[in-house]
């Protein structure tokens, strides 16, 4: 159901712009193009779908595996085993070369797809998906709100893993063994441990935890391909009043953020909220690119969509949009700390769809 | 999506397995009159890069360059907060970090004079990077290596084996933990990947086909599942960058699943010829040759099979139907070569 309709509101979208084909491209790390328009999120190697002008749809993938995967949890689409995934892509469009074909993100097609010879021409259909990835559905909202709750009781758990002793992989075992429990096939984290030395969050390392440790995660939790993200910090043993008076400050940034993101607001808008509270305590440098990536980003089929919550980024909010706020960056004092929501921007504001306390949790 | 434990594991692989991998692939492009090889890494297409540098993507992309002369630069789209990570866990002699790989290594080539440059896998780059790459290193002449590569990266050294080997034996010892009476599919799931996950796996990736008497294909399983009488799991293992896929049926008497064990045995022992697998309902022969670890190198829906050159590591898959029952099985094997026949790496045993 959730499938079709994304594909309805592709295809009026495809209508409305013009466009008769559209070519998307997904792999195991950013799949929402694909599957939004072929509900298969790729998990090994490259996945490509095209929409034909007559509105049906080819998923092409180059995995033996991953094709037996699609012909058993796809319907409606026609799946096709493509180990030279580009030249059989290509031989397609060809097909359809006398036609208005858009490609989606354009940037991530493979060159002999984007190759100037072939006899079709590609359009940049990035921005026409993109906004359909960005402005959610209800049902779409619900399967993050879903996400959300998973992302939660994942902290609970990661609570309880981080112990005096073991090491970083450990605690990724236990929270992965929780996921597969529930019946959640996807999750994205990264993780650090340690004090000062800390200065981001990295995949999980034999690093040993020890006690006095600040421990930060962010754990994205997938339910029927949407996203939820939680950042969270905790303290193997007491926060001291440096770590307790540094997490405030992330907690009033993180505030300021959520309280700012409403529609007609910018991404840059929630950004500046953000970074104004680390600029008032004196740590605006802390806020910059040298220290910190982004200040917040999209949710949804992918774990790191648009808008970046940036300064410099103008994209508009919208009722319906669902990203994360974390002011995660380096402290001077402490080290890397993070603490973030997951939201979803109503007609009036935003809802918080994570419900841990926003602690800095002592275990 | 990765979550596993990456690291450069010295004692597995010691700094003189890259020199020689190196070595060999610098030997190849010779002939060929290339200055330098450029090489794609990203999330999913991991495997050329690991394999000479031990580095594996978590989420970036990157190129690595592999002068004919010179050292090897690795260029990932990372912060310079990341950068100090990156250099931790592989074995290359430059590794930077920015924000776009294919200027990067494009500026490096004009610094090594390179005028004729290889491509692994050139129809599959990125557009974006070829692009970049091509910007910055006007001069250079791409051409597609894959070929070369893949002539070179089909034969494994005795530590890619190891870990081959120790990725089965993960895997081996996380699908025992399944009992077969498990009500509900995602508490078996969950055993299997905790337990790889806790034995060191960099990654696991496992799918299930929940009731075999119904359906053999696997799925990645979702929500709440209830398996059938019979079902399978696979789990998909990585350790330090070598992948394998090893097979456990569930619910099955112990008579015909020997059967089908002693079919898979026959069937492997015949490789690289597929004459053994064409028997069965369903079958794939699967290694790396390029940058994805697990390529399709035999399957029914392949009209033409890939070579599976003599000596080297690949995975074999297949379901066997024993009395009208399914039997879903998968280990890694070593492909014969000389006197040598074909076998199983790590049984599909999970007694």
């Amino acid at each position: 159901m959730l499938a079709q309709d994304r594909r309805n509101r592709l295809r009026a979208a495809m209508n409305e712009a013009g466009i008769e084909a559209l070519v998307v491209y997904g792999n195991s790390w950013q799949s929402d193009y694909l599957r939004y328009v072929a509900d298969f999120s790729s998990l090994e190697g490259h996945g490509m779908a095209v929409v034909a002008p007559d509105g049906s749809v080819e998923l092409f993938v180059d995995s033996v595996a991953e094709a037996e995967r699609a012909e058993a949890e796809t319907s409606g689409i026609t799946v096709s085993l493509a180990p030279e995934i580009a030249r059989e892509v290509a031989s397609r469009l060809e097909r359809v070369a006398n036609h208005r074909i858009a490609a989606a993100p354009l940037g991530f097609m493979p060159k002999f797809i984007a190759d100037a010879a072939r006899g079709y021409q590609l359009e940049d259909g990035t921005t026409l998906v993109d906004r359909l990835l960005m402005v959610k559905m209800p049902a779409e909202i619900d399967a993050l709100r879903q996400a959300a709750k998973l992302a939660d009781d994942g902290y609970e758990v990661f609570k309880e893993a981080a112990r005096p002793g073991r090491r970083q992989y450990e605690l990724i075992a236990d929270i992965e063994g929780f996921f597969r429990k529930k019946g959640c096939a996807d999750n994205f984290m990264i993780m650090g441990s340690g004090g000062k030395d800390v200065f981001a969050m990295a995949p999980p390392s034999a690093r040993v935890i020890k006690a006095g440790d600040m421990v930060t995660t962010e754990l994205t939790p997938a339910v029927h391909g949407y996203f939820a993200q939680i950042c969270r910090t905790m303290v193997l043993g007491k926060a001291s009043d440096a770590q307790k008076r540094a997490h405030a400050l992330y907690r009033e940034a993180m505030e300021a953020g959520i309280a700012t993101a409403k529609p007609g607001v910018t991404a840059a808008a929630v950004a500046r909220a953000e970074n104004d509270v680390f600029r008032k305590h004196g740590l605006g440098e802390y806020a910059t690119s040298k220290y910190t990536r982004v200040r917040g980003h999209g949710l949804g089929l992918f774990v790191d969509t648009k808008p970046h919550i940036l300064e410099d980024v103008d994209t508009v909010l919208e009722a319906g949009m669902t990203m994360i706020i974390h002011p995660n960056t380096y402290h001077p004092e402490v080290g890397y700390m993070v603490l973030g929501d997951t939201i979803v921007i109503t007609a009036t504001g935003a809802e918080v769809l994570t419900g841990m306390p926003r602690e800095i949790f002592e275990v | 999506m990765r979550r596993g434990f990456i690291a450069w594991s010295k004692a597995e692989l010691p700094e003189s397995v890259f020199a020689a991998r190196l070595a060999r692939l610098r030997e190849a492009m010779a002939p060929h009159g290339l200055d330098a090889l450029v090489v794609y890494t990203n999330n999913t297409r991991t495997a050329a890069v690991s394999w000479l540098t031990a580095f594996v993507p978590y989420w970036a992309e990157g190129l690595l360059v592999v002068p004919l002369v010179g050292d090897p630069l690795l260029t990932m789209a990372f912060s310079n907060r990341i950068v100090g990570w990156g250099k931790g866990v592989s074995c290359v002699a430059r590794f930077e970090g920015g924000a776009r790989p294919g200027q990067a290594a494009g500026k490096y080539l004009v610094e090594l004079g390179a005028r004729h440059v290889g491509v692994a896998d050139l129809d599959n780059l990125r557009a974006a990077v070829a692009s970049d790459l091509a910007e910055a290193a006007p001069a250079a002449a791409l051409k597609d290596a894959t070929a070369l590569f893949d002539s070179v990266r089909q034969q494994p050294d005795p530590a890619e084996i190891a870990l081959a080997a120790k990725a089965g034996a993960i895997a081996q010892r996380a699908l025992a933990l399944a009992t077969g009476s498990e009500t509900r599919l995602g508490d078996a799931v969950a055993a299997v990947d905790n337990a790889a996950r806790l034995l060191g796996a960099e990654e696991i990736y496992m799918a299930a086909a929940p009731d075999l008497d119904r359906d053999h294909r696997f799925l990645r399983p979702e929500g709440v599942v209830t398996p059938g009488k019979s079902f399978a799991l696979r789990a998909t293992v990585a350790y330090k960058g070598t992948w394998i896929r090893m097979t456990r049926t569930l619910g099955r008497a112990p008579e015909p699943t020997a059967d089908a064990a002693a079919q898979f045995a026959a069937a492997v022992a015949r490789l690289p010829s597929l004459d053994g697998f064409r028997e069965f309902p369903a079958w794939s022969i699967e290694g790396c040759r390029l940058a994805q670890p697990l390529d399709v190198f035999a399957a029914p829906a392949m009209s033409a099979p890939r070579p599976i050159a003599p000596g080297s590591l690949v995975t074999a898959q297949a379901v066997i139907a024993v009395d009208g029952k399914r039997i879903a099985l998968a280990a890694p094997v070593l492909v014969g070569a000389q006197e040598f026949p074909s076998s199983v790496l790590v049984a599909p045993i999970f007694a």
